[in-house]
């Protein structure tokens, strides 16, 4: 306890995190999925988590999300203890095709937010009409999902998750199902996204090249339980750009240090 | 409409009226006796004559009348309870068995206990035609909101948002193509029971008609009530379907 409540004092100079992890286990069904973790996101931080599949990178997305109680340990969220989902944190999933209301257009989708928030009707159409813009998907708003693209499903997500304004937004391997030239665009799209909104990020992916283009900081899990491996802070220059920044000797270093991490669980 | 299917259309046609032709062709030869089998021509001639002497509307809105209220009472009471039922993985855990030993029980077991409860009335069919015509709906509405997918529930808890809300605006949707399908089923349900409790308890519809005029070897009135309910059925049928594609039309995007 007395280790918690020094961790989230203020310290001058240093922003409190946003999200804490402090000594999270998680038990499912017996197993341990995760085991001690703690780890701080400090507000405006993009925070990306690799690893191999099962070492519970997406368990650890859930947790942040509250949609999963800790076994033992907490999860705070501006200080506060995380006791269930919150409107200001918004999960994008990676099966978009699941997470959509295949019943409501586009626009509809989107709608879906702000009804939640409690915007008078009046006020959503101008609402929608610019989140839409936002991602890209203007002219789109009275398509069903099934008749969208991958693609423009997983941005029509997205913006149903900018709808909620969130302060923090979890993505949760959100590119895994796209084509390479589709997931270049939206992670330049998602970076300007998030520079705007000042949204703090945790990001999960097992792309290893994908999460150090993207993040302040990269976390590597290793499996059974799921604990921290590895830990890369990011000091590429911003805004990154798919070619300059994938080619700078830095990205290189890093991209070696994690692919040597990766390598080392997996044997 | 393209070219194959108005050709099946007519196709279809011919065949309805070959057979209408056979069975002028049977009453004309006189293969089965004229006080049993009449033709064509005396059905619709009594058609005529009963829906120009006005007998044959009002018994033709008394079936409607008893089926319709019948109809919306089950499927108001059936989504009700499949809602609460389907909604919760507990409920239907412990209640899918009682119903599974429900469903099948035959309603017309059930008519003399309605009669001997409530009298040979008009609450009793409403009684009788909506038990018969709930299970359809409400076995589809259980099934419809177990089936949810797991993912929207999740969407939902991380917008917060209200259990009703939920209700209205993911699980009902989503379980909306099961329950237009239960009521479906349960139209012809309807039906079928409506002339029942109007053969059984002489109440004022196309069943007591039907059953009047065969007491009575008017053969042709007895046709005409027949072809009457034939039409209902077909008629209410199609308009449900048409019901359903119109509030269905996200899925046809789907396919």
């Amino acid at each position: 306890m007395a280790s918690a409540a020094k961790r989230l004092e203020a310290v001058p100079g240093i922003p409190a995190p946003q999200i804490a992890f402090d000594g999270v286990t998680l038990v499912l069904g017996g197993k341990t999925i995760i085991e001690n973790l703690s780890l701080g996101v400090r507000p405006g931080e993009f925070l990306c988590i690799v690893g191999a599949s099962g070492c519970g990178k997406t368990t650890a997305l859930r947790l942040a999300a509250g949609l999963y109680q800790p076994t033992s340990g907490k999860v705070n969220f501006d200080g506060q203890p995380m006791r269930a989902p919150r409107r200001e944190i918004a999960i994008v999933f990676q099966d978009y095709g699941k997470a959509l209301l295949p019943w409501r257009t586009a626009a509809g989708n989107v709608s879906l937010a702000l009804e939640a928030g409690g915007m008078p009707s009046a006020e959503r159409p101008a609402r929608i009409e610019e989140l839409l813009r936002t991602v890209g998907l203007p002219g789109h708003a009275g398509k069903y999902p099934s008749e969208m693209s991958g693609g423009m499903q997983q941005r029509l997500q997205i913006a149903r998750c900018l709808a909620q304004e969130p302060k923090t937004l979890l993505m949760d391997e959100p590119f895994g199902a796209l084509d390479a030239m589709t997931r270049q665009g939206l992670q330049d799209e998602v970076l300007s996204l998030v520079a705007a909104s000042g949204a703090t990020v945790i990001f999960v992916t097992h792309d290893l090249d994908e999460a150090i283009y993207l993040g302040d900081r990269v976390i590597g899990l290793l499996p059974h339980p799921g604990r921290i491996g590895i830990e890369l802070s990011v000091n590429l220059p911003r805004p990154r750009d798919q070619l300059s920044t994938r080619e700078h000797p830095e990205f290189l270093r890093l991209r070696r240090q994690l692919f040597d991490f990766v390598k080392a669980t997996e044997q | 409409m393209n070219r194959a299917a108005l050709l099946w259309r007519v196709a279809s046609f011919a065949v309805a009226a070959g057979f209408i032709a056979l069975w002028q062709l049977i009453a004309n030869l006189k293969l089965v006796s004229p006080v049993f089998l009449p033709g064509p021509d005396r059905a619709w001639a009594s058609l005529v004559r009963g829906f120009s002497s006005g007998d044959l509307w009002s018994k033709l809105a008394g079936t409607l009348e008893h089926m319709a209220y019948g109809w919306l009472a089950a499927s108001i009471a059936g989504i009700a309870i499949g809602a609460i039922i389907g909604s919760s993985r507990t409920m239907r855990t412990y209640v899918a068995p009682s119903l599974e030993f429900l469903r099948p029980l035959p309603v017309s077991a059930i008519i003399p206990v309605a009669i001997a409860m409530l009298g040979l009335t008009q609450a009793m069919a409403l009684f009788v035609i909506a038990f018969g015509a709930i299970w359809p709906i409400m076995l589809a509405t259980v099934h419809g909101f177990g089936a949810v997918e797991p993912r929207l529930y999740e969407v939902a808890r991380s917008l917060q948002m209200s259990r009703l809300a939920v209700i209205f605006k993911i699980a009902l949707p989503s379980a909306s193509p099961d329950i237009l399908a239960g009521m479906r089923l349960s139209l012809t349900v309807a039906l079928i029971l409506s002339v029942v409790c109007e053969i059984l308890a002489g109440l004022d519809g196309l069943g007591h008609w039907v059953l009047l005029s065969a007491r009575a070897f008017r053969s042709a009135d007895l046709f005409a009530g027949v072809i009457l309910l034939g039409i209902t059925g077909y008629v209410t049928s199609v308009a449900m379907s048409l019901a359903e594609h119109k509030l269905l039309a996200w899925q046809a995007a789907q396919r």
